[in-house]
């Protein structure tokens, strides 16, 4: 009998068992349906964010900060530049650079630059629109708040400068070895400069404006840069620019009066170990050569005054950044200094001969966002004053700066 | 003034030359350098260079073309650089 009663508990006991597992198959089955299907609308749901060949970026950088002088004492606005970037295909490429910049209690809007890009090859870009000029290296690469490495720009560039900043029209550029020898180009066909005849502002006779649209003649200013790397590791660029076409009105007597840009430029960025640091170095060298003409003289119009219309401007800056010491205050600071001079022509009403210094320590809080302590020494050769006549890219006497630019 | 036309013909036939000599994209020490080293020579040249995880993937893409046109880029360059990018943020 125990025995009878020992088959019937294993009996029961394994239909017992067999009943649990296949409950837990069902409840396994169900499980894998049930995460076959989340899988299903996760995978529906990334989809929905795939990102397609048509891309889109909005990035820019803003700036203000404290500005000291002997007259002034003030916050100062600064600007906020927006740059929306559109990647339409791996080979179409739509960008444009707004600034809303802060000044006389007003908003002012401009569009720094808005072009197509199309990449023709591996090596060759095609643009069209408005585009920052290729000359020299300051208004390219390094007009952003958060790469200029002081709060305001060397003397003679910006929009009021000697040197050109933007213009309308179409260019080829790239980068491409000679060799071992890396290479940068580009040329490129615009409306150009346009003279100030006097007419209206006979103290602005003889100045070029940069960046007025539509053109004032017929004629296209041609230009381009060639950018050399003669070391292996892209340190140290040389390049050279140059602008050629007229300038004067079309049907008057500055029709045929031209303008001659040129510039010579060097930068040297390297990773000094031996002193955990980064030295920066920078210098541009700009002229501008006019046709001769004559314009009226300012305190009596009908009376004509020439001069040799040629300007020039130069700067050089050095930066060092101990971006590898370990302390982390130390690693965080940069120490610049910049030169920089503005000579315009002798017999103008504008003219000028000045220098500028520019002291200053930068505090990087990240790789594009820092704040600027500077102090500037301005000086004025033909009159002994630190004035200097609005227009030329140039900014008036000694000042102490506060300044924070972030990049996005 | 004089100067001018022989100034621009030398300019233009630099510029001739660099272009036609724009079939070589690379060379054997650029195919030599890796994607970081790259980033970091020529980010460096006008600024710090970028950290790979401030942006993702899709804007990395975005950014590099930007960079490629205004810092005059050749594609290996820029391809080995968002490769780098993309992998190490």
């Amino acid at each position: 009998m125990k025995n009878k009663y020992f088959i019937l508990f294993l009996t029961l006991m394994f239909t017992f068992s067999i009943q649990k597992a296949n409950a837990q198959e069902v409840q396994s089955t169900d499980e894998i349906q049930k995460l076959k299907q989340e899988i299903e609308q996760l995978k529906n749901e990334s989809d929905t964010y795939k990102p397609g060949k048509s891309k889109f970026l909005l990035r820019g950088y803003a700036h203000s900060g404290l500005q000291i002088t002997d007259e002034e004492f003030s916050f100062v606005g600064g600007s906020f530049n927006p740059l929306f970037i559109y990647k339409q295909s791996d080979r179409l490429l739509f960008e444009s650079e707004w600034e809303l910049e802060l000044a006389g209690g007003e908003v002012k809007l401009a569009v720094e630059y808005a072009n197509m890009s199309y990449l023709l090859s591996k090596n060759l870009t095609f643009r069209a629109g408005k585009i920052l000029v290729p000359f020299g290296i300051y208004v390219p690469n390094l007009h952003p708040a958060w790469i200029n490495k002081f709060p305001t720009g060397p003397l003679g560039a910006g929009h009021d400068g000697i040197i050109p900043s933007n213009d309308i029209g179409l260019e080829l550029r790239g980068g491409s070895y000679l060799g071992n020898l890396k290479i940068n180009y580009s040329i490129y066909a615009v409306n150009g400069s346009q003279l100030n005849d006097g007419e209206e502002e006979a103290e602005e006779a003889g100045i070029l404006h940069h960046a007025i649209f539509p053109d004032n003649n017929k004629g296209k200013t041609i230009g381009g840069r060639l950018g050399f790397f003669p070391f292996s590791d892209s340190s140290l660029e040389f390049g050279i620019s140059g602008m050629y076409g007229k300038v004067g009105a079309k049907e008057t007597d500055m029709k045929d009066v031209a303008a001659l840009h040129y510039a010579l430029d060097i930068s040297y960025v390297k990773t000094l170990s031996s002193m955990s640091s980064v030295l920066d170095m920078k210098g541009q060298y700009s002229g501008v050569n006019v046709d001769d003409a004559n314009y009226p003289f300012h305190e009596n119009p009908d009376d004509l005054i020439t001069f040799d219309n040629n300007s020039s401007t130069w700067f050089a800056q050095i930066s060092l950044r101990p971006a590898l010491v370990e302390n982390n205050f130390v690693r965080r600071l940069e120490f610049a200094g910049r030169y920089s001079t503005l000579k315009t022509p002798e017999g103008s009403e504008w003219e000028t001969d000045q220098t500028q210094v520019d002291l200053g320590i930068n505090y990087w809080i990240d790789w594009r966002t820092l704040f600027k302590v500077s102090y500037r020494i301005s000086n004025s050769k033909e009159d002994g004053t630190t004035e200097e006549p609005d227009g030329h890219g140039g900014a008036p006497g000694n000042a102490f700066f506060v300044h924070w630019a972030i990049g996005f | 003034m004089k100067k001018i036309p022989i100034i621009i013909f030398l300019f233009t036939l630099l510029a001739t030359i660099a272009i036609i000599s724009s079939c070589q994209s690379t060379s054997p020490l650029a195919e030599a350098k890796s994607g970081a080293q790259l980033w970091g020579e020529n980010c460096l040249r006008c600024h710090n260079a970028p950290s790979p995880e401030s942006f993702s993937d899709a804007e990395w893409d975005v950014a590099v073309m930007h960079m490629r046109v205004r810092a005059n880029l050749t594609e290996p360059e820029a391809v080995k650089i968002a490769d780098f990018l993309k992998t190490a943020n």
